[in-house]
């Protein structure tokens, strides 16, 4: 699975509800019934970031994450886009 | 939990803890998907 290109902008899917969870969230697909489970609090204040921010790299620094923990976000981030909960920003 | 009857995408507000999904908070994954079939999905 290629990566999400960090270096653009990504929004949550319109058809897409967030519900927060004591453990991260739970994310609903209402177009394609899937469900996705974020495990991480950092995470989902990312996924709530990208609509505001410029490029999925600028979310995740809002959401206080190093460098160094970027490419685990980044695979998070991916699965996400591969089962559209995520969407590449028109440009 | 989610109701598969609602149109409009929302936020609503957390669960409480005893509904919460449990699932190893140890794993290095940090997504995990599931696909609901039909009325209701198992996990």
């Amino acid at each position: 699975m290629p990566d999400l290109n960090l270096d653009r902008g990504w929004d949550l899917h319109p058809q897409v509800s967030v519900r927060p969870e004591p453990f991260g969230a739970l994310l609903y697909h209402f177009g394609t019934r899937k469900l996705s489970f974020l495990k991480d609090t950092t995470l989902l204040a990312v996924v709530r970031t990208l609509a505001e921010a410029p490029t999925a790299r600028a979310a995740c620094a809002a959401a206080g994450i190093a460098e160094s923990d970027l490419p685990r976000y980044q695979r998070a981030l991916s699965t996400l886009a591969k089962s559209s909960m995520v969407i590449e920003r028109a440009s | 939990m989610v109701s598969a009857k609602k149109t409009s995408p929302t936020e609503f507000g957390p669960a409480a803890p005893e509904q919460s999904v449990g699932f190893d908070l140890e794993s290095d994954t940090l997504v995990e998907e599931i696909s609901i079939d039909g009325m209701c999905g198992v996990y």
